[in-house]
């Protein structure tokens, strides 16, 4: 439980920060809130010849609301993310998904832009940026550029993030009138990973159905990802009951879920499939303003 | 030892805040197979280098069939998961485990035994074995069952649990001229030194074991482990100070677990709910050596199985048996949860089954005298107590709660009797116990039983911690037992300074003896057995999605007079923790060829503040017949909080519950059909 040796840097600026990883591509790796890389190091799962701590770049740490949008540093701790009032005010499934992250000692160390960019499809932030649509502001050394959330998640622990780049900002658009979001997750015990957890936004339109539904899956399969097909059946559609229910199995019907400790595979699916329906069923409650 | 206040504000002195000059850090190189040939090893100490076999002593000690102790470092071959195969020594541990990783060991793989049950009739593992069973124990009776208007029979089983303290293992060794120096987080440094003894062919006056502040044990700090012998051993090969401390993914794999225990049960009744006979048998998971708690698990299991109940006829065949897993050990409770487990659970089918009140199952099948049960438990007068544990728990208010209800007899380690040194000097009262407090607060019942015994302000007495050099013998603290025969042996040595004072000065005061002085040394040891009484009531609620929240959970406990009865609520309420961890969380796992599934003490499961509830803790303050008035109460939410919480979500959700943890996917798969 003890790490191999690295050289420890602290950049003081992100321009420093990029060079330096540019410089040691393949050798560094960035240090943020240490959530998942400390117990890597410590359990020797992997070794870097450099860590570089960003936790002093001060610049990155913040939370904003614009008009039609919340700006998230990515050094914003997890605890910051689940007291935020902007955030609770016009994002409240992040808040309800961060405060279900790991223990309260984690969430204070933690950081939304370590847990988005880590890949751990075990992480819970990446689904509610998928539900959410939020873009990934990054900066490398040819300058910045977005990455939808949709289009970050390549497989486990691997992301579009290049080597020398940095996740710098995520931005979310608020949640509107007559839209709702909501993040329910199951575990065997708080502080757990998920059995599974669904991250669902739906909007409604003038005429009272889905106009937008948008559903995001933790700890099933490799990566964080979309049920387009639970997605395109509800969209146009009443939110009732019954259309949920059929959602939420034609979620289930497109995952491959691997049995383990936490369950087999017809415990997961079936999980996946109650909290799938219960996370639609809030999100329509809160965009019905119920 | 360090105070509470110390403790809490980090200033405590545990193993790993012991630095010695030169000081080396050890760190082992373990199997990642539960059952293998070991082909080469290059690198770091082995067997050949430190060619011992261990010993088994503390709590559950036993002599082990002698062709099955494990060796200190493995031997040819390896027999579970993180069993130790080499070790090596860095400056510190980031060095020590750099060159861990450089130790290379070729093991060829063999199918490993996992499965207890399966093992019991399987060819045995070892080829100079007749079976994979370590000694078969029986107890009781056999008798014919043709006549009896009922009978049902149960599976039950609780898995193996680790014990997780919050501080792990860890020991600090030094060697000078003869003489071996041991710094030990420890339940019983006698025990530690008995243990070195034997397996460093040491004679025990040249060794010296000393404890440091101890962070929790429940069970796992009572014996000698392979780490503590290595590093005494290379301590004194090398003439420099040898430190091991424990991580948190060792203590998973390769520290003796408790539980681990399955029983086949069958009970016989008439239709008025009164049980006529019970047939039990029991299968003790062992692990792979002999030596660990499983000899004795098997026979201390099998005589509770009729827990307080008056039954006439009852027999047990108790099985521990071999399997490629680490060596099972005392875990808090360590056989009394899992015998009342599998009783209280056939008493509440049978209730079922006669749609009867399961607490009034177990009031016609409990009697108001004492008794020895067929088994060889002595049982107290158990009726009255019942009736007043259902009145004050609320049972008959609570019942549209569909309380789950526990009872049980707690038997302590009341023998051997403890031993304690009263030395007084410069006005000041130190006091060394033969059981070590690992985190249960003896300081406060010492300092209660020597103000009342020499009338001495309580700020004058400090409890010390362990050291062998100062206290000739020792037993340990384990077992439900240090507040009471602890407490007589300090009761008693205050009795005989006292008797010598007026002996000698005609006229006894508080005062001239601490001028005076004083030193006394006592083996305090009662006769026969002090077992009392406890229930437990727990409601719950569970989800669509099978999670359980507790809601009530009480206790209601003969514990004697409480000597400090706020460290025994404390302890109730810890043991109230784990009770339900057992139940709902806690579990050593491994998949069917062997690999270690629970490699984090997340995936363990213990569980954490947020999930508990409040606890209702309530104490029969009936004196026992010691003069201090203590009975015994650590052990006892082990036991029963499992028990009442598994029918609690029986109650609630139909499902039945046979073993321990319950897993989300059974309730979830079972409410649906």
């Amino acid at each position: 439980m003890y790490p191999q040796s690295f050289e420890y840097v602290a950049p003081r600026t992100l321009k420093e920060a990029v060079e330096f990883l540019r410089k040691h591509e393949g050798e560094a790796k960035i240090l943020a809130g240490g959530q998942s890389l400390i117990p890597i190091l410590k359990m020797r799962f992997a070794s870097f010849g450099y860590l570089v701590d960003i936790g002093g770049l001060q610049d990155l740490h913040y939370i904003k609301r614009d008009r039609d949008s919340i700006r998230i540093g990515s050094l914003a701790r997890t605890s910051e993310i689940e007291e935020s009032q902007d955030i609770r005010m016009n994002a409240l499934m992040l808040a309800e998904a961060a405060s279900q992250v790991a223990d309260s000692q984690v969430r204070n160390m933690g950081t939304v832009g370590g847990n988005c960019v880590h890949g751990d499809p075990g992480n819970d932030l990446p689904s509610v940026m998928l539900a959410l649509d939020a873009i990934y502001k990054v900066t490398g050394p040819s300058g910045t550029r977005d990455i939808p959330a949709s289009e970050f998640y390549v497989d486990s622990y691997s992301t579009g993030l290049g080597e020398a780049e940095i996740l710098t900002e995520i931005v979310i658009p608020v949640i509107q009138h007559g839209s709702g979001g909501a993040y329910i997750k199951q575990r065997r015990r708080a502080g757990d990973f998920s059995i599974a957890a669904v991250a669902a936004f739906v909007s409604i339109n003038e005429s009272g159905n889905c106009g937008v539904a948008r559903l995001a899956v933790t700890s099933i399969g490799p990566i964080n990802f979309r049920s387009k097909k639970a997605e395109e059946f509800l969209t146009g559609k009443k939110l009732s009951d019954q259309n949920i229910a059929t959602a939420a199995q034609l979620l289930v019907d497109s995952v491959e879920p691997v049995a383990d400790p936490y369950g087999s595979v017809e415990f997961k699916k079936e999980i996946l499939r109650l909290v799938g329906i219960e996370a639609l069923s809030k999100a329509t409650d809160r965009a019905l303003g119920v | 030892m360090s105070t509470i206040e110390e403790i809490v504000q980090g200033k405590g002195k545990f193993v790993d805040d012991i630095v010695l000059p030169g000081m080396q850090h050890m760190s082992v190189i373990r199997s990642n197979y539960s059952r293998g040939k070991i082909l080469g090893i290059s690198g770091g100490y082995t067997f050949k280098d430190f060619p011992a076999y261990m010993s088994s002593v503390g709590e559950g000690a036993s002599e082990g069939e002698k062709n099955m102790r494990e060796p200190v470092l493995a031997d040819k071959y390896v027999n579970y998961i993180g069993e130790p195969v080499a070790a090596v020594l860095g400056k510190n541990r980031y060095e020590a485990e750099d060159l861990s990783e450089k130790v290379e060991i070729e093991i060829e793989p063999l199918t490993p035994m996992m499965d207890p049950e399966k093992s019991i009739d399987a060819p045995p593992v070892y080829p100079y074995m007749k079976s994979n069973i370590y000694k078969k124990v029986t107890l009781g009776r056999d008798f014919r069952t043709d006549g009896f208007e009922v009978e049902i029979e149960g599976h039950f089983n609780n898995r193996r649990v680790a014990t997780n303290p919050i501080e792990p293992r860890g020991i600090v060794a030094a060697y000078e001229d003869n003489q071996l120096t041991v710094w030990i987080s420890t339940q019983s440094v006698h025990s530690i030194k008995e243990g070195l003894s034997e397996v460093l062919s040491m004679p025990e006056d040249n060794i010296r074991v000393i404890q440091a502040d101890t962070g929790g044990a429940f069970g796992l700090k009572g014996g000698l482990y392979s780490e503590y012998a290595l590093a005494a051993f290379l301590a004194k090969k090398t003439g420099k100070p040898v430190k091991w401390i424990e991580s948190r993914r060792e203590h998973l794999m390769a520290s003796r677990p408790g539980r681990g225990t399955s029983a086949f049960v069958k009970l016989y009744a008439n239709r008025s709910g009164r049980i006529l006979g019970m047939k039990g048998k029991v299968i003790v998971d062992s692990g792979a050596y002999s030596g660990g708690s499983g000899e004795f698990a098997a026979r201390f299991v099998g005589m509770q199985m009729t827990g307080p109940y008056k039954i006439e006829n009852a027999y047990v065949e108790a099985y521990p048996v071999f399997t490629n897993k680490v060596v099972q050990g005392p875990y808090r409770g360590a056989g009394r949860p899992e015998a009342h487990f599998f009783i209280e659970r056939m008493i509440d089918m049978l209730a079922d089954k006669l749609k009867m009140d399961p607490v009034d199952v177990r009031l016609i099948n409990t009697v108001n005298s004492e008794f020895k049960s067929p088994l060889g438990m002595d049982v107290p007068p158990a009726k009255e107590f019942l009736e007043e544990a259902i009145s004050k728990l609320n049972y008959r208010k609570l019942y549209k709660e569909k309380p789950g209800f526990a009872f049980f007899v707690l038997v302590p380690a009341f023998q051997p009797g403890e031993t304690a040194r009263i030395k007084i000097e410069n006005n000041e009262v130190k006091v060394w116990l033969g059981g070590n407090t690992h985190g249960q607060r003896h300081d406060i019942f010492v300092k209660t039983l020597v103000n009342e015994g020499l009338g001495i302000n309580r700020d004058l007495v400090h409890l010390q911690l362990g050291d062998t050099s100062m206290l000739k013998s020792g037993i340990g603290s384990w077992g439900s037992r240090s507040a009471m025969v602890g407490g007589m042996a300090v009761h008693e040595a205050c009795k005989k300074i006292k008797q010598a004072f007026i002996a000698k000065n005609g006229i006894y005061s508080a005062d001239a003896l601490l001028k005076e002085g004083a030193d006394e040394f006592v083996h305090w040891r009662g006769e026969g057995t002090m077992n009392s009484l406890g229930c437990n009531l727990v409601t719950c609620e569970v989800n669509d999605r099978g999670q359980v929240k507790v809601k009530e959970c009480a206790a209601y406990y003969d514990v004697g007079r409480a000597l400090s009865p706020e460290v025994v609520r404390g302890q109730v309420s810890g043991g109230m923790a784990q009770g339900i961890g057992q139940t709902l969380y806690e579990e050593i796992m491994y998949s069917d060829d062997g690999q270690l599934l629970t490699a984090s003490i997340a995936d363990a499961g213990v569980p954490i503040a947020s999930q508990l509830p409040e606890y209702k803790v309530l104490l029969s303050n009936t004196r026992s017949n010691l003069a201090t008035g203590a009975k015994g109460v650590g052990e006892s939410p082990t036991i029963g909080v499992p028990i009442a919480l598994s029918r609690a979500i029986e109650n609630v959700t139909g499902v039945k519950i046979t073993e321990t943890p319950i897993r989300q996917e059974l309730l979830l798969r079972s409410m649906k059909h």
